[in-house]
């Protein structure tokens, strides 16, 4: 018996060496799958033009109503998640679920149906495995992403995706105002860095609001 | 009141180019809109730098901002459905917009003399107040004022063609009226509602005898994070924590099951 133990023990060599090789070249599969992700609507027709609506006072019309969102769901990808409402860390960044679960909105910022950009932000992966926003960057021009309060639905199409490297993002923009209701979904991309403890892109998602 | 009218050179540009790049992570740029205040002329269309950038806009519509890329950029118009052909339009500008700025960019004035006027737009407002401005783009109706119903005037001696600066209010309810300087009502703008934390644009537009208003929001102010959310918990490291974890787990029962061969043999 004892050609056969050598066997396994070369055997259990062979294991072993595979397992070091992977272990020194473990694949990022976040960075991959965010690595050529990227698109815009291309055509005019993002800019709608709208015969304002005849009113006895055309400046009481103008306001549009938001909702304080408690679900998102995007059906092409089989999402579906509670929102919490949270502001910023004390850095000073938007600040985001301790769960891997849920994701949050910005409520400090424009409300989902309001001018403005809305901002939703979940995590891509957790200590384990895939987070909620796992398969965003799957997502195709023109998905659509719903956001629910008690009352109100919402329905966004994603016009763009564009996955941003850190230092190129200007947040202002990002959360900024724009005469239509959007929904921006914000979460990591690109590759770790260990420098910063974060990873060195944000895939973000804009998505421009249907009518009601 | 100062009246603001902003020459061509000022100020203006459109998308286009900005559509197909959609990147709005580039600070780089400004914020457009156009309005068709012309009452005669007819829908249009709106190239930029040679691409129809915005199509059939009628009478008393605008755009909505539009991201540009700042620099200055050739706007034309043509009645709408127009072949395009470069210096053709009725009406053609090289504008120039600064980064972070808004603008807005109105086709004024009868067909037969139509011009733009631009102006430069706020993007601010002093927590809980109310901005609001106007604009006199009615060709033939003389100078007015825009005030209280029997109160004070927020705006005196508005002329065509001019958009007035900024008047920062008390949000709140006002009775308002358009009125010429003796007093004599224009347009009544009872019940006018002026939010917080907004700017308003309140353009009088097409001709005296048919005077009305267009209302627009410039702006309206929210909160911003000083800084993108960390949306990641996992790292590589910890990818790699598992696989040797798993692999020790492997190591172990593959070791122990020669062990066990070995004392069963």
């Amino acid at each position: 018996m004892y050609g056969k133990n050598g066997f396994n023990n070369k055997l259990l060599l062979v294991l072993v060496l595979f397992l070091l090789t992977g272990c020194q070249q473990p694949v990022d599969e976040v960075s991959v799958r965010s690595e050529n992700v990227g698109f815009t609507l291309d055509e005019p027709a993002a800019v709608t033009i709208q015969q304002p609506a005849p009113a006895k006072n055309p400046i009481n019309e103008l306001k549009r109503s938001g909702i304080q969102p408690t679900s998102l769901k995007i059906p092409s990808i089989e999402l579906e998640a509670q929102v919490q409402h949270l502001g910023t860390t004390e850095n000073g960044e938007m600040a985001v679920p301790n769960n891997i679960e849920d994701v949050s909105w910005f409520s400090p910022g424009y409300q989902p149906g309001e001018n403005g950009r809305a901002v939703i932000a979940g995590h891509v992966d957790g200590v384990d495995g895939p987070a909620i926003f796992w398969d965003l960057s799957e997502l195709q021009l023109g998905d659509e992403v719903v956001v629910q309060d008690k009352e109100r639905t919402l329905t966004f199409k994603v016009h763009t995706m564009e996955s941003v490297p850190l230092d190129l993002a200007d947040v202002s923009q990002v959360f900024g105002y724009t005469s239509s209701p959007e929904l921006v979904l914000i979460t990591c991309s690109g590759t770790y860095d260990f420098d910063r403890g974060t990873r060195e892109e944000r895939l973000i998602v804009y998505a421009s609001l249907t009518e009601e | 009141m100062k009246k603001i009218l902003v020459s061509f050179s000022v100020a203006m540009a459109l998308v286009f180019s900005l559509l197909a790049s959609g990147v709005m992570a580039d600070s780089h740029t400004a914020k457009v809109r156009v309005v068709h205040a012309s009452p005669d002329a007819p829908a249009v269309d709106v190239y930029v730098n040679g691409d129809l950038t915005l199509e059939e806009v009628p009478f008393k519509a605008d755009s909505g901002y539009l991201e540009v890329p700042a620099g200055t950029h050739d706007v034309e118009v043509f009645a709408s459905g127009t072949e395009y052909a470069a210096g053709e339009g009725v009406l053609q500008a090289d504008l120039a917009v600064e980064a972070g700025k808004a603008y807005t960019v109105a086709a004024a004035n009868l067909l037969e003399s139509i011009e733009f006027v631009v102006a430069e737009d706020s993007m601010e407002v002093t927590e809980g107040q109310t901005k609001v401005r106007v604009g006199h783009l009615s060709p033939d109706a003389p100078a007015v004022d825009v005030g209280v119903i029997g109160g004070d005037a927020l705006f005196s001696g508005a002329e065509f063609p001019g958009i007035t600066d900024y008047a920062e209010l008390d949000a709140g309810t006002y009775d308002l009226e358009i009125r010429l300087p003796d007093g004599t009502q224009v347009l009544p703008l009872e019940g006018t509602e002026l939010a917080a934390d907004t700017v308003y644009s309140v353009f009088a537009v097409n001709t005296v005898d048919s005077l009305e208003v267009i209302a627009l929001v410039d702006y309206e102010a929210a909160g911003s994070p000083d800084g993108m959310p960390t949306t990641g918990l996992g790292t590589p490291d910890q990818s790699q924590a598992i696989w040797l974890l798993l692999g020790g787990a492997l190591v172990l029962i593959g070791a122990s099951t020669l062990v066990w061969k070995k004392r069963f043999q």
